[in-house]
């Protein structure tokens, strides 16, 4: 940590120089976590989103966006978003010869960087229709064969609905249809993953070694139409189809290439369901829900129908409990996401990662099925919606699998093609982390925050997870970022 | 850029469809949209679709005089009424109301039942605030509160109902009143001057748990 925090006050001055004019820029009393949606209902911040602290949403948020985004007055449907970061990794040392070394990881470590910048069209068009529809560019998204910083324009969440509701006394039932890219994204609680958990852009330099297909993994890469109903404020139900958002709806996947294969291609329309309970109570409110999914994923992208596929098989609960009486406000967040893989006979039982390279026979051959399981929690607490701090905990953890064994002790060569930070000896992915924050809220429109990643073990292994003695809390990192909205 | 082209246009058309749905709109700049649907659409999300709100953030508008919650609300549209909750959630949602759409949404939420509201509170603690309610206390310059919200707190006209209405948000009021010039030009700045925080927590004690 010491190592970490040294030069802190430095890096402090520069982004706040940098970070001074989003804030300034931000500083607007009558404008307000999509303040298009703001000045549309003329609301302030913290009616829609949990003490303020966007993008988490209250119970009147979760309805404004079930109702599809349809309270209020039509109003200009822009709005922008920026953030600012510094990241600083504990080590940066990459001990592998053919390793990372000269790369830049992460970007500008311990500098002050603009990370990302985002628009959105957002807001309601019709009694019954309204959306959101975010476009980010990302200033550091890929490193170039120079070893230069190449930015990428993405389309970013999409969410746009037709929406009724019909509500008296003794009945109260809201149906709508989604249209969405990123599966969970038009969920209103924040224990779903796409709105749950590292939602600051540069928050962890090393990743995340996997993602369940149901956890993220196909972001911004598919299309989804959906149809759901809450009733009676009590239970919430919602299928939807999802399909690769290529041809027609590519402009839903911006920034992902199918040609050089970054984009997952699904086999077939792919059904999502969800499910959740909700209670109210005085301040409090409670949700426990689960949702499933099972895509089938070409193992190239860039192959016609008929090649080789992984078959996957989702199942997620979760859960959220909020506390909210002025001037507290108190949170947590639970998800637990277990997924089956099944590799296509053709590539099962081959040699493992390392074996092919070498030509050796060292590793078991790589397994048929394998499982994740992702559990993560979060819990928050806010103060007069202005200064608040969270901790967060991630466990991931799977089946042993050569496949993922890059390495192995005693002879490191083909793990050496990889750099050390996300070379693995282990074949497990198991990873976890704890992550405390704190933030503070000047103006209602923006955050500035401190996190620090603290990681017990990463790739399967507390100690030397990459064969060259790189450690799982090399990986931990101290992350200040600024993120303004307008 | 054609496909935006082609999605502008569906989405166009769709809006085109269905573009006014008068009874079950959430709009609130267009005049036509009555007030008893703006009520159950938007207000509900809040306030309850019968007024009785579940979290003590929200007040409780189920039995509420129809003439105070026309003053309010448009205390709230002229942002004379600012204290920081008022500003927060009320200012944008009354800006473009009509007083037809006050006057019927004060209408609609006047005519709701109040439903008990119990507490967790002590027997003793009612019991202080039934004796402030009732007969004040004297001595301290504590006016009885009953002379103007009427003996069953049920209020009358500009006079707000306070039975049954969540505690913490008549505590926050209270301290409104007193500290600041949130809500200006009414008696109850007079009347909270000699309020101590044990005076306004047993008071709102006993009007929350109010017997029906
Ligand atoms: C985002 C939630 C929200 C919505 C939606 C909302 N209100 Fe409110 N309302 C509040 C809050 C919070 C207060 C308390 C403000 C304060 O403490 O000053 C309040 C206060 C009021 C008051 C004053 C009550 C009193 O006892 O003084 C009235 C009247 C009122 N609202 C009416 C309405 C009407 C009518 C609508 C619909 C057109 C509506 N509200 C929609 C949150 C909401
Ligand atoms: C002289 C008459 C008078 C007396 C006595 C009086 N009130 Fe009031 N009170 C009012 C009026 C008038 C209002 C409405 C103010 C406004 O329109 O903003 C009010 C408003 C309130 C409100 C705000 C209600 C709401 O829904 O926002 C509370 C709480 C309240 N009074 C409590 C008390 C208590 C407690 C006492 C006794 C200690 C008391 N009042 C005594 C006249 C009085």
């Amino acid at each position: 940590m010491y190592s970490v925090l040294k030069g802190c006050g430095k890096t402090a001055a520069k982004l706040v120089a940098i970070a001074l004019p989003v804030l300034v820029a931000s500083y607007a009393p009558d404008t307000l976590a999509i303040p298009a949606f703001a000045r549309q209902t003329g609301q302030n911040c913290v009616a829609c989103h949990a003490g303020g602290q966007f993008p988490e949403l209250t119970p009147y948020g979760r309805l404004f966006k079930l109702t599809g985004y349809t309270i209020g007055e039509r109003n200009i449907p822009i709005s922008a978003m920026a953030v600012v970061t510094d990241t600083m990794v504990r080590s940066r040392n990459d001990p592998n010869p053919g390793g990372f070394a000269k790369g830049d990881f992460p970007a500008q470590n311990g500098t002050p960087i603009f990370n990302t910048a985002s628009i959105f069209l957002a807001g309601k068009v019709t009694d019954n229709i309204g959306g959101f529809a975010q476009w980010t560019v990302n200033q550091y998204d890929h490193l170039d064969g120079g070893g230069n910083w190449q930015s990428n324009t993405v389309s970013d969440n999409a969410d746009i609905r037709y929406v009724d509701r019909f509500i008296n006394a003794n009945n109260d039932v809201i149906v709508g249809l989604t249209f969405n890219n990123n599966p969970s994204v038009q969920d209103v609680w924040n224990s779903a993953p796409a709105w749950g958990f590292d939602l600051v852009p540069g928050s962890n330099p090393a990743g995340f070694p996997a993602k369940p297909q149901l956890g993220g993994a196909l972001a911004q890469q598919v299309v989804g139409l959906g149809a759901y109903a809450y009733w009676n404020k009590t239970v919430y139900a919602e299928l939807s189809v999802y399909r690769t958002a290529d041809k027609f709806w590519s402009f839903m996947s911006q920034g992902f290439d199918s040609t050089d294969g970054t984009r997952s291609r699904l086999v077939n329309n792919t059904p999502y369901a969800r499910i959740a309970l909700t209670k109210e109570w005085g301040a409090h409110n409670f949700m426990v829900g689960a949702m499933a999914m099972a895509p089938e994923v070409y193992n190239d992208p860039t192959q016609p129908p008929g090649s080789p596929t992984t078959k996957y098989r989702d199942i997620g609960i979760d859960a959220q409990y909020q506390y909210i009486l002025d001037p507290h406000t108190v949170t947590a967040q639970f998800s637990y996401i277990n997924e089956r893989i099944h590799y296509d006979p053709s590539v099962a039982g081959m040699p493992g990662a390392y074996d092919s390279l070498m030509g050796t026979a060292s590793q078991p051959l790589t397994n048929t099925t394998d499982r994740l399981n992702l559990f993560r929690a979060k819990a928050s607490y806010v103060y007069r919606a202005k200064y608040g701090g969270s901790l967060s905990y991630y466990n991931l953890s799977g089946s042993y699998n050569s496949l993922n064994q890059m390495g192995i002790p005693g002879d490191l060569t083909a793990g050496g093609l990889n750099n050390s930070v996300s070379s693995n000896v282990t074949g497990k992915p198991d990873t976890v982390a704890w992550i405390p924050e704190v933030f503070w809220i000047p103006v209602q429109n923006a955050r500035v925050g401190m996190q620090y990643s603290m990681f017990t073990k990463y790739q399967g292994a507390k100690n030397n997870y990459d064969g060259w003695g790189r450690n799982a809390k090399d990986n931990d990192a101290l992350f200040l970022y600024v993120w303004g909205a307008y | 850029m054609n496909k935006l082209l082609t999605l502008g246009i569906v989405v166009g058309t769709m809006s085109v469809a269905a573009c006014v749905n008068l009874d079950r709109s959430r709009t609130l700049g267009n005049p036509s949209v009555s007030g008893s649907v703006l009520a159950i659409q938007v207000c509900s999300n809040c306030h309850g679709v019968d007024g009785n709100s579940t979290s003590p953030a929200i007040p409780r508008l189920a039995g509420q005089q129809a003439t105070y919650i026309v003053n309010q609300m448009k205390t709230f549209r002229g942002h004379e009424r600012s204290d920081p909750a008022g500003q927060e959630s009320m200012w944008g949602i009354s800006r473009h109301l009509t007083d037809q759409q006050i006057t019927d949404l004060a209408a609609y939420f006047s005519k709701q039942k109040a439903q008990p509201n119990p507490s967790a509170d002590t027997p003793q603690l009612i019991a202080q605030g039934k004796e402030i309610f009732e007969n004040g206390i004297p001595d301290q310059n504590v006016i009885a509160c009953s002379a103007c919200h009427g003996p069953t707190a049920q209020g009358i006209e500009a006079f707000p109902r306070l039975a049954n209405q969540h505690a913490d948000y008549i505590v926050k009021q209270l301290n409104v009143f007193q500290n600041t010039q949130g809500r200006p030009g009414t008696p109850m700045e007079a009347v909270t001057h000699p309020l101590t925080g044990a005076h306004k927590a047993a008071v709102a004690a006993y009007l929350q748990n109010f017997p029906n």
